[in-house]
């Protein structure tokens, strides 16, 4: 394959219709096929909480990857001072936001579906909030570099002027303001994602592993909680890192022209969770 | 977005590594099952030998597929290597309720599956419109849930479900202590992933050969196998766990020393730093 006839088209951010067409029709095939083995007892606990169980998982992927695009992922540019943001990539940048968020809501979990649910949001939110506090702290201090971001001329929330202060030859760097509200944002979605998977995997097979057999033994939910926790984090990482395959990159936040890519993002995150939320239920079919 | 810069083209072609990491890891692995069926744990290290197979395969596969910029580095590749492949193993290894023997080979299979929609995800709905995407996720996932599949092997010596989800503790059944239920799965998935994404993401550049960047491979494999044999105290009889420990270190080491002189053979030029020098001054 020349490089030349791979350069990336003008169109490399526009939305596929046909592909994503085909995607959410297979996706609604998953969820079907889910349906029918609930409804035929290969799947535990009936038809209505298996569509409920994968409905669900499937929202919290959908949740995920609008999160990530939130997320002000600078890369290598930034990390040199060349481009705002966090300098890291997305894929790690959301993992920690979403894990963190996880375990906040996993240690909830016993509290119920809402309390778990916002103590996730707020772990995923707060993590984020202390990792762009510290960039910029290590930016502003430690490089001596201004917060200014290149993608637009005045902040949308404080209005205040970024050209000003950009450097010549650089796309803006440190965390300007839009962008410190915009991780936070992503770690809300990403917090509150994670815990939804997680919380319905877990209520999933806690009725699913005594149907298989798990029975008579102290520490059944602790078994239903490791399950629920690693299928909660290999999803995460899937939906993080194809959201950031649809980033490209490094993106500003959410005044970020990448931003407006965020649907290509769900539609992937639908199909992919469908498939894998699918995969992860089947562990407990009762074959 | 799909430019393909060019990596190292010297060496074996990726279809041969593919083929070979595949059948190393699977023999392996079907080695520690033998193990496993006559009741002795002592072929457990197999299971190390099975990932390391595993991760030269995906070495191979990440080195194929980042030298299309992918726009957000070669770790991101990893993770979702393993965070396909944990999701094919562990549904791979409920099917040893009907046979264990297809275990490995369901793995491989179902890695391949999900990691197909997967890079077809990408490729279309995504339009990353990479030549190699789709089939490079296929093979990730297929690598992930394998190698997986390997340290799981080495801490606990068995590869189906029942086995890996309960724990016998003085002859009382308990899932809390088991591989799965104390969260273990957690620390080969970390290990594994690292594993995977560390050579490719240290030796790319301009001067990458085929020979250093597989020697690292091999290393952080027996890395990882390392800390897997001190988990596997735990869970398999000693002399079991020590037969681990001692081919994994000794792996280690022979890789080590092999990698760092690639590296010399490699480098411009080599200055010994001493960071223990006896200077004062």
């Amino acid at each position: 394959m020349s490089a030349i006839a791979a350069k990336p088209g003008a169109n490399a951010g526009a939305f596929q219709p046909v592909p994503s067409v085909i995607a959410i029709v297979l996706a609604i095939i998953l969820v079907v096929v889910a349906y029918f083995l609930g409804s035929a007892g290969i799947l535990a606990g009936g038809a209505m909480p298996v569509l409920q169980t994968l409905c669900l998982i499937i929202l919290g992927a959908a949740l995920i990857a609008f999160g990530v695009h939130f997320v002000p992922v600078g890369g290598a540019p930034a990390a040199m001072g060349q481009a705002p943001g966090i300098a890291t990539g997305v894929a790690m940048l959301a993992t920690g936001a979403g894990l963190a968020g996880l375990f906040g809501g996993a240690w909830a979990a016993e509290l119920g579906l809402g309390v778990a649910l916002a103590s996730g949001a707020i772990g995923g939110a707060l993590m984020m909030a202390i990792t762009c506090l510290m960039v910029n702290i290590s930016y502003v201090f430690g490089m001596g570099i201004p917060a200014a971001s290149g993608k637009v001329l005045k902040d949308p929330i404080t209005g205040d002027l970024q050209a000003a202060y950009k450097s010549q030859g650089t796309e803006g760097h440190g965390l300007p303001f839009i962008s410190y509200v915009g991780g936070v944002i992503g770690g809300l979605f990403g917090g509150l994602g994670g815990t939804l998977i997680y919380i319905e995997l877990l209520n999933f097979y806690n009725v699913g592993l005594p149907a298989l057999g798990f029975v008579g033994a102290e520490g059944i939910n602790m078994l239903a909680v490791g399950l629920a926790g690693i299928f909660a984090i290999g999803m995460f990482l899937v939906i993080a890192v194809l959201s950031a395959y649809n980033i490209t990159g490094t993106i500003e936040g959410p005044h970020d022209p990448k931003f407006k890519r965020f649907p290509r993002a769900i539609v992937a995150a639908i199909l992919a969770s469908a498939v894998c939320g699918l995969v992860a239920m089947l562990v407990v079919a009762l074959f | 977005m799909s430019v393909k810069i060019e990596a190292s083209h010297d060496g074996i072609p990726h279809n041969k590594v593919m083929v070979i990491g595949a059948v190393i890891s699977l023999v392996s692995l079907y080695i520690a099952i033998i193990g496993t069926t006559l009741g002795v744990d002592y072929l457990a290290f197999f299971g190390g030998i099975a990932a390391i197979g595993a991760l030269i395969w995906g070495n191979s596969t990440i080195k194929k597929l980042c030298s299309y910029g992918i726009g957000t580095g070669v770790p991101s590749a990893g993770m979702l290597a393993f965070g396909s492949g944990v999701i094919a193993l562990l549904f791979a290894s409920t099917l040893s309720g009907i046979s264990i023997w297809i275990v490995p080979v369901a793995a491989l299979i179902l890695g391949l599956v999900v990691g197909l929609f997967l890079g077809w995800i990408s490729n279309s709905v995504l339009n990353m419109k990479i030549p190699v995407m789709t089939r490079s996720l296929a093979e990730l996932a297929a690598v992930g849930s394998l190698a997986l599949m390997g340290l799981g092997a080495v801490a606990t010596g068995f590869v189906g479900f029942m086995d890996i989800a309960t724990f016998d503790l003085l002859g009382v059944t308990v899932y809390n202590a088991s591989y799965l239920g104390a969260g273990i799965i957690a620390v080969s998935f970390m290990l594994g992933a690292i594993a995977l994404q560390h050579p490719f993401n240290a030796c790319l550049g301009p001067g990458e050969k085929q020979d250093r960047t597989n020697m690292l491979a091999i290393e952080c494999g027996f890395l990882s196998m390392i800390v897997m044999a001190v988990i596997s105290f735990a869970f398999v009889s000693l002399i079991a766990a020590w037969i681990s420990l001692v081919v994994a270190v000794i792996g280690w080491a022979v890789s080590y020393v092999k990698y760092v002189a690639l590296s010399k053979r490699d480098a411009a030029s080599w200055l010994d730093a001493k960071p223990f020098s006896d200077s004062e001054e």
